[in-house]
């Protein structure tokens, strides 16, 4: 293999990588706060995607614009989804279990009603940037830089958040133990919202630079999510940094199997690599076991 | 009479009239559809013996389901296979997928498993459409090892064609109604035997239940292994009904299908899942006069199930009639 190679594996793989950081750290969020598992995660990005897509071809906004409408109509997503569904379900038996169908059939239903009003037929994402750079035999495209861009600013953000305000404390605070947290006086309810609001945010984002990598259709969230639930779990649900950082080396690793044996074999490497991890660390690769007595 | 014996004699009742439905109706359509049901009754049920008993929250039912599947029609087109032999071999085959997948993951909490599950049964379904070496070319058509994208078709299937004519599907009818009596029966016994009452210990508390000696993760794998044996059973029988199998079974939708009748049937109880198969199969029979709302439909009463009625149908029943029984027995 030649320095290019290695090069353009690199460029390929922190891209892929930065883009699955942030579709993972906000469903590590929304496990590690409120032990959800969210199923829906994948359907908020198709929901990032298609908002980007409306407001940019059909409504002609700049770029930037549509970008940011993503990311409010995936909040407002993320936000309703607690007000509407999860809020009622908190305290709940077997909360883990029907948390999971719940978000479950809530993904297959908007995603039937994206298929209704969009079709099956697969889009461009106009939301992203012409032009290329390069350098020797290696190619960066635009788009490649403003991925790694957007989602370093946005995931310095959730973590300036979570780390520096007092807002990050509550959620902090609520991950690690809930009923402390509330007798300290945080809302629980409010956090969850808040949690809510972030992931979704962070989801329509990524679903955003994945359509612009791949093409938007109803489905495409499935495949980002299963890789998004992979990471987490490879770093341990519940660890927000820990997801990023996985995703970065499991973005790497992708890009260097599908370049090397073929592009169809990224997927089942990466989940032998992770199954491998777990067997031997079941709490994960940043997680710890938490021993509570109860 | 015991809990299990009661259990039976319901199972008979049911198997019993399921037995005499075809004298009072006669169109294929409805049989077909009957057959149908008793094949996801099937998967429903033993889900929810892992997930509601047991509590492992697999989400990889449809694997299980296509390993049966995909293993009859294989050995059909390669071996000429009779299906007789091919059905317990699907079983088979599920089972020991399933007993790889346990020792992987079976340690790890409820949303590993259900991650983990989906995560493998995603993998394979990538594996088989993206496969693309041919291992034969049978007049300028590709044969892949797993069938890619197209799946297996024209399966030798029971046999009753020549026999019965136009009646075929009555002895299709009768074959998968003996396989849903061995099933159910099977799950049956798992939910009220021995196994069941170490599920019980284990829910109830899973610290006392080590201390006298009941090993969690070994119970969990036995579980998974024997469902997954069922449900791969019914994933040949499945096959051969339809004398096909191909990449669909793995479609999202048809696992939130299935799902959907376990959640609102009620999880947790012997029968919600039967009860929950007849009427979600209702539920779309009646939506697709509508138009094609199938997916809206089942997003929604899993949705409105589990946040308005989370013990789902049977659960409700219980309670209802849970409170008259009490009250009756008291006075009694």
């Amino acid at each position: 293999m030649t320095m290019d190679a290695v090069f353009q594996i690199i460029v390929g793989g922190l891209t892929l990588g930065s883009t699955y950081a942030l579709a993972a750290i906000g469903l590590s969020l929304t496990y590690g706060t409120m032990g959800m598992f969210n199923m829906a995660h994948g359907v908020l990005m198709t929901i990032g995607a298609y908002s980007a897509y409306v407001a940019a071809s059909i409504l002609g906004l700049p770029l930037f614009v549509g970008f940011a409408f993503a990311l409010l109509v995936g909040m407002v997503t993320g936000g309703l989804l607690h007000l509407l569904v999860v809020r009622y379900m908190l305290d709940t038996p077997r909360f883990e279990i029907n948390v999971i169908v719940v978000t479950a059939g809530v993904a297959i239903l908007l995603e039937d009603l994206i298929l209704k009003q969009f079709g099956a037929y697969p889009f461009r994402q106009p939301v992203q940037l012409a032009g290329s750079l390069r350098i020797g035999e290696v190619t960066v495209t635009a788009q490649n830089l403003v991925t790694f861009a957007v989602a370093f600013v946005l995931i310095s953000a959730t973590a300036w958040v979570l780390l520096r305000t007092r807002f990050g404390r509550a959620i902090r605070a609520t991950a690690m133990d809930r009923e402390a947290a509330m007798l300290m006086g945080v809302n629980a309810d409010r956090t969850f919202l808040h949690v809510l609001l972030i992931a979704g945010g962070l989801a329509a984002a990524a679903g955003v630079l994945i359509s612009a990598q791949t093409t938007l259709s109803p489905a495409m969230g499935t495949n980002p999510l299963l890789r998004a639930f992979v990471i987490c779990v490879f770093a341990g649900l519940g660890s927000v940094g820990g997801a990023g950082i996985a995703a970065i080396l499991l973005g790497l690793f992708e890009v260097a199997i599908q370049y090397t044996l073929g592009v169809q074999y990224g997927f089942p490497f990466m989940l032998g690599l992770v199954v491998v991890v777990i067997i031997f660390r079941p709490a994960g690769l940043f997680g710890h076991t938490v021993v509570e007595r109860k | 009479m015991n809990t299990l014996g009661k259990h039976f004699a319901i199972a008979a009742l049911l198997v019993l009239s399921l037995a005499v439905l075809p004298a009072l109706i006669t169109e294929r359509y409805l049989l077909g559809e009957v057959v149908v049901f008793m094949i996801w009754a099937v998967v429903a049920m033993h889900w929810n013996v892992l997930t509601g008993y047991a509590g492992v929250f697999s989400l990889g039912q449809m694997l299980f389901f296509a390993c049966g599947a995909y293993a009859m029609a294989m050995l059909s087109h390669y071996y000429d296979v009779s299906p007789w032999v091919g059905m317990p071999i699907g079983g088979a085959v599920a089972a020991a997928v399933a007993f790889f997948i346990g020792l992987a993951c079976l340690r790890l909490s409820t949303a590993y498993v259900a991650l983990l599950t989906l995560a493998v049964a995603y993998m394979v379904y990538t594996l088989i459409i993206t496969e693309s070496g041919c291992i034969s070319n049978e007049g300028g058509r590709c044969q892949r090892l797993f069938g890619g994208t197209t799946g297996f078709s024209r399966i030798e299937d029971f046999g009753f064609r020549p026999l019965l004519r136009g009646n075929w599907i009555l002895g299709n009818y009768y074959v998968v109604l003996g396989a849903f009596a061995i099933s159910i029966s099977a799950a049956l016994v798992i939910i009220h035997g021995r196994l069941g009452l170490a599920f019980r210990a284990l829910d109830d508390s899973t610290a006392y239940a080590a201390a006298r000696g009941l090993n969690r993760v070994r119970y969990r794998l036995i579980a998974f292994v024997v469902t997954a044996f069922f449900t791969g059973f019914i994933g040949a029988v499945q096959a051969i009904h339809f004398r096909s199998a191909g990449p669909s079974l793995f479609d999202f939708s048809t696992l939130l299908f299935v799902l959907s009748m376990v959640i609102v049937g009620g999880l947790r109880t012997t029968w919600g899942p039967v009860l929950g198969a007849a009427l979600m199969m209702m539920l779309l029979e009646v939506g697709k006069s509508v138009g094609d709302i199938r997916n809206t439909l089942i997003g929604l009463s899993l949705v409105l199930v589990v946040v308005l009625m989370p013990g789902g149908l049977m659960g409700l029943i219980e309670t209802l009639f849970g409170r008259l029984w009490t009250r009756s027995r008291k006075e009694g």
